[in-house]
């Protein structure tokens, strides 16, 4: 193997890790705050890639105009689905089970999860451009056709660069950005941070506790959103249940990052895209193992390093939390 | 609950007399509505069932006149006559509301399903009418009744055998009652069933007589064990239609599975999401040495037992490999951990086809042709016939299950009532006080996903011979076709977690009512999540709760409602 | 009419019922203290007068307004602050930043000269300032706890036990601050398992035996009471 191949194996992880960040970041707050494993959460990241195909679609201005002006606008389309999905969540599926044994929360997640993909691969309005016609389908049940940025590839020292990555790694440094100065420097990013330590003195401190939870459940939403969205530029396609292996690698992410910290969470992302870049991509070039390259075995070993996380470091890398809190 | 208050009557009616007006009225109404059923409902046989006949009750007509029976006997029960007032331990009316409801539901759905399907009222004949007349008229009447709700003290045990009876005729009746609603021939007679049964049921469960039956069954251990079994064996002589032979399997299947899976969930609260796999593990262990041609170790078959030994060992291989690392740490990282061996599982049988992987098991396409079972020269795949009963190939499998399932519930009750699972229990209510207690949590959590693994293992082993084939689709996170993790997690959750009852119950409901109900079709997957959702929020203790699980929800405790707007005290 | 009027409170969590029954008011400028055995539930009486957990019956009324119904972080902009059994600072976050998170719901200008003050109060906090709170001692801990309720400038301010788990000499200083804060004109219900040093301040004491107020009177009438001596304050 080459330095330019490790290199494009490298870029490939690191754009595909920023996109599990981003997905990471709800988890990881959601759970910081309320110690919920949200599952539904992959598919607000998959309805904020939906709701950006929708207003393509449905809108034949957009077809008009370059792809990247229509970006704006399908970024804000795919947001606010995905928010309202994430508020709507927590509102009417999460807050009546606080306080709740835990289970009974987690398997509300779960069929959530379950409706919100069935929804879309039932219902989904979509409309397909067919022999130059666009026609009008209910329900996803095909891989839908998502469409492209135009240029050529980038070229930089023999690495090729998509511009879909270019836009991916753009929304994860814009939203580390943010978030880093939400957290530290707004009242609101203090109040969160209070309430992820001990949620009942936050409240004696007159912070909305309620409010601050449905602010992370939104964040976690635009930010799955914006990951939908370079996914579907990024892989062509889209399909109604493809935020449930997103979603695993993304907690998984969230895990190696350490379970609560917004900065863990991209790191992890981006490790194991790395990694799982370079265990696909690498082991083809060696021999004794090519047959475990490749791409069908890429999920396993995203797994093998959650496994091993588990086994050596249980906080995740930037993990600060030392033990439970009951 | 007695006192004036709660002596009401919800339709208003003359006061004096009125108790004895309404049941002489729900009494008449529901022998009427009995006797309709011996008249034909439409004029036309192409309406399900053939309810054509005069002289005997046919399709939906048997279910009402079972419920107007039961109603007979509570109207009984509400005259006080002796034999028949044990059925209402609590109290008659509520009984006898419940009821009404079921008889005019169910009655009154298959008579709008006459006008509708065929075409509007003209398609009712007389007896239609009868009936319907007959049905609103009894529940109006049960609803005029006086309320007669008492506090029943727990009757004194009767002499042992007449115990026995009563345990025998209950699971006997409870094995009728089953097969029935699994041998409906068309969907208009199983949704009839379901709304007869789950009002039927409501209306027994306020009338008290189920506490009556559970502390007779808490009495009766042995006696209930072998009276099941009994149940359980007599349903293969007395059903043998292929087909639902056939389902009955798969549905012990499931259930086996789910019964294993509640150690998991139920007993030590640990949430396992990728439980499937472990059944995967099995059956592919059993399809392997099974002497498939398509399995890389044809030749001879290894003898069952072997088998067995061998899926077993290989789950709980994998189960102490997932599980020793997760354990560990924090509780909820298992569900993740495990929903993600659940796909891998998946993913690597795919790969291991000797183009992406080594050649082990046929990649996509699975191992075909896994032969039948012969044990003891016994071949499964026969048809045998018995003292004139004949059991065809999925009968044998189906007594074979049922068994299993007999070495499962022993299991789980044994270990649930011993040390370990006292152990479990504390683990599952307060790790952090069961740890500081001396109890060493890692391990026995170990243990218990051990030993969850084994049992799916155990039922995977049959479970390759009875489906000939096994492919990675088969064990999904979730999918339209059960068993997978999600619908087993369903079973145990809706049925009721920790108990032996619910999680079968559970299985053999999320089982058979997608395979009765075709119009659901392609929405089955969105009715279930909704029903994840929402039973979380109604009842989250499940179908059948458990005594200790009930305690845990229905705490109006102070926690839920922390630091929450609490309304409406003394404002 | 009383700055907080406690009627007929009760409070269960699920069926074991801790608060049953309990009636007591504090006058603006008092200062009202709750004494009584581990489990008597002192604390779930704050905690619902706070608005963290509801009661199942009964009324609490502060500065003239009803509390049913009000979140606890409304209860708090209403001027009523609470200082938790133990203690409960943000252990990963520096003592200013605890500080500044007592006054969140403030936006004036003065919140700066407010931690001052504090520091002034506990001069040791001040050369902490910039350290985590997690690595304060028990004693400074309380002093930030008190400190952080402070911050929102309250009406009156509810303390649960800060005397626990502290040495004589702790103690005496965070007494000696309450009484400094009683000056001030700062109306105090102050809930403490050491009877003598919290009658010594109040004007006015209640002993609480397994949810009930079962003795009532003015601080020096109670520390002279035959009961409350044996009881509480160890003597035969």
């Amino acid at each position: 193997m080459t330095l330019t191949e490790l290199l494009q194996l490298t870029t490939g992880g690191v754009v595909l890790g920023a996109m599990y960040g981003l997905i990471a970041v709800g988890y990881t707050m959601v759970y910081g705050i309320v110690q919920l494993i949200n599952f539904a959460h992959g598919e607000i990241f998959m309805l904020g890639a939906f709701g950006a195909l929708f207003v393509y679609a449905w809108v034949p201005a957009l077809h008009e105009i370059s792809l990247w002006l229509a970006l704006p606008i399908m970024l804000a389309a795919g947001t606010v689905i995905s928010v309202v999905a994430a508020v709507a969540a927590e509102r009417f599926a999460y807050r009546p089970l606080r306080g709740a044994p835990r289970l009974a929360p987690l398997i509300t997640a779960i069929g959530l999860a379950i409706v919100l993909q069935q929804l879309i691969f039932l219902y989904a309005p979509l409309r397909e451009l067919r022999d130059d016609r666009w026609e009008t389908t209910v329900g996803a049940k095909q891989p839908q056709l998502f469409p492209q940025l135009p240029g050529e590839a980038l070229q930089l020292g023999g690495v090729t660069v998509q511009w879909a990555d270019v836009l991916t790694l753009g929304f994860a440094v814009v939203a580390m950005l943010g978030l880093a100065y939400f957290v530290r420097r707004t009242r609101t990013g203090r109040a969160m941070q209070a309430a992820a330590q001990d949620p009942d003195i936050a409240r004696l401190m007159g912070i909305d506790v309620d409010k601050i939870i449905v602010i992370a459940f939104a964040i976690g939403g635009a930010l799955a959103a914006a990951a939908g969205l370079a996914h579907g530029l990024r892989y062509g396609q889209i399909t109604f249940d493809m935020g449930f292996i997103a979603g695993l690698k993304a907690f998984t992410a969230a895990v190696l990052g350490g379970i609560g910290n917004v900065y863990g969470a991209m790191l992890g992302g981006i490790v194991l895209g790395v990694v799982e870049s370079l265990a696909a991509g690498g082991l083809s070039y060696v021999d004794a193992v090519q047959q475990f390259g490749g791409g069908a075995w890429k999920d396993v070993w995203a797994f093998v390093v959650l496994i091993l996380v588990l086994l050596i470091r249980p906080r995740g890398l930037l993990g600060e939390r030392t033990g439970d809190r009951a | 609950m007695s006192g004036a208050g709660a002596r009401r009557a919800i339709v208003p009616a003359p006061a004096a007399g009125r108790g004895t007006v309404a049941r002489a009225l729900v009494t008449a109404g529901a022998a009427v509505s009995a006797g309709s059923t011996f008249l034909p409902w439409t004029w036309t046989a192409s309406f399900p069932g053939d309810l054509t006949v005069a002289g005997y009750p046919g399709g939906n007509q048997v279910i009402t006149l079972v419920v107007a029976l039961v109603m007979l006997a509570y109207c009984g029960a509400a005259y006080g006559l002796p034999g028949l007032r044990a059925l209402a331990p609590r109290g008659a009316t509520p009984a006898l509301r419940a009821l009404a409801l079921a008889l005019a539901v169910s009655t009154g759905y298959v008579l709008a399903a006459i006008a509708i399907t065929l075409g509007g009222l003209v398609n009712w004949v007389p007896g239609s009418w009868v009936a319907a007349v007959a049905v609103l008229l009894t529940l109006l009447a049960a609803l005029a009744l006086p309320d007669d709700r008492r506090d029943a003290p727990p009757p004194a045990p009767g002499p042992r055998w007449r115990e026995t009876l009563v345990v025998f005729a209950v699971l006997l009746g409870g094995l009728v009652l089953a097969d029935y609603g699994l041998a409906t021939e068309h969907t208009e007679q199983f949704i009839g069933y379901v709304l007869a049964l789950g009002f039927a049921v409501r209306g027994l469960g306020v009338s008290g007589l189920p506490a009556v039956i559970s502390a007779l069954i808490a009495r009766n251990r042995v006696a209930t064990s072998v009276a099941a079994l009994c149940a359980g064996l007599a349903f293969a002589v007395i059903q043998t239609s292929g087909a639902y032979t056939s389902l009955a399997a798969n549905v012990l299947i499931f259930g086996a599975v789910a019964l294993g899976l509640n150690i998991v969930v139920g007993l030590s609260g640990l949430l396992d999401l990728g439980y499937v796999a472990f059944l995967g593990v099995g059956a592919y262990a059993g399809a392997l040495v099974s002497g498939s041609t398509f399995s890389r170790f044809t030749g001879t078959p290894l003898p069952f037992w072997a088998a067995v030994l061998i899926g077993i060992a290989v789950a709980v291989l994998a189960g102490v490999v997932i599980g020793a690392p997760t354990l560990r740490v924090r509780g909820d990282y298992l569900a993740i951990v495990t929903l993600g061996f659940g796909e891998i599982f998946r993913i690597v049988v795919n790969n291991l086809d000797g183009v992406s992987g080594p050649q082990l098991t046929n990649g996509p396409n699975g191992i075909p042709n896994i032969p039948d079972l012969v044990i003891f020269g016994y071949d499964f795949g026969e048809e045998h016939t018995v003292l004139g009963v004949t059991f065809g190939r999925f009968t044998n499998y189906y007594l074979l299950l049922v068994l299993v399932i007999a070495v499962m519930v022993f299991v789980f009750a044994r270990v649930g009532d011993s040390r370990i699972g006292r152990a479990w229990v504390a683990i599952r209510e307060d790790e952090v006080a069961a740890q500081a207690m001396g109890v060493n949590t890692f391990r026995l959590k170990l243990l218990a996903f051990a030993l969850g693994a084994a049992m799916a293992g155990l039922a995977g082993t049959v479970q390759a011979h009875v489906t000939t084939t096994v492919t990675p689709d088969q064990y999904q996170f979730l999918s339209t076709a059960p068993p997978n993790s999600a619908f087993l997690l369903a079973a145990v959750v809706l049925g009721g977690m920790g108990t032996i009852t619910g999680p079968l119950l559970g299985g053999a409901l999320l089982f058979v009512i997608p395979e009765k109900l075709e119009f659901f079709e392609d929405k089955q997957l969105l009715l279930f999540g909704l029903t994840l959702i929402l039973m979380m929020r109604l009842r989250p203790e499940g179908i059948v709760p458990n005594r200790r699980r009930q305690l845990e929800f229905h705490e109006e405790e102070i926690a839920g409602r922390e630091g929450r707007a609490v309304a409406g005290v003394g404002a | 009419m009383a700055l907080l009027e406690v009627e007929g409170l009760h409070v269960a969590y699920g069926k074991v019922e801790a608060v049953k029954g309990i009636s007591l008011s504090v006058g603006a400028g008092q200062v009202v203290t709750l004494i009584g055995a581990n489990g008597a539930g002192k604390t779930t009486t704050l905690r619902t007068i706070s608005g963290l957990l509801g009661p199942s019956a009964g009324t609490v009324g502060f500065d003239g307004r009803p509390l049913a119904g009000v979140p606890a972080h409304e209860i708090v902009a209403m001027g009523l602050s609470h200082a938790p059994e133990g203690r409960r600072i943000f252990p990963r976050m520096t003592i200013e930043e605890n500080l500044l998170l007592g006054a969140f719901l403030r936006r004036d200008a003065g919140v700066a000269a407010d931690v001052k003050r504090v520091y002034d109060l506990f001069p040791v906090l001040g050369e902490r300032r910039s350290q985590a709170a997690g690595t304060l001692s028990g004693g400074e801990q309380q002093m930030l706890a008190m400190g952080r309720a402070l911050m929102c400038r309250p009406k009156m301010i509810m303390l649960d036990e800060p005397s626990m788990g502290l040495s004589p000499i702790v103690t005496q200083l965070i007494m000696s601050t309450i009484a400094d804060l009683r000056s001030e004109g700062i109306t105090i219900l102050l809930v403490e398992q050491n009877a003598q040093a919290a009658l010594t301040l109040a004007d006015h004491g209640h002993v609480m035996e397994t949810g009930r107020i079962t003795l009532s009177g003015t601080g020096p009438d109670l520390l002279t009471n035959e009961a409350v001596r044996k009881a509480y304050l160890g003597e035969d």
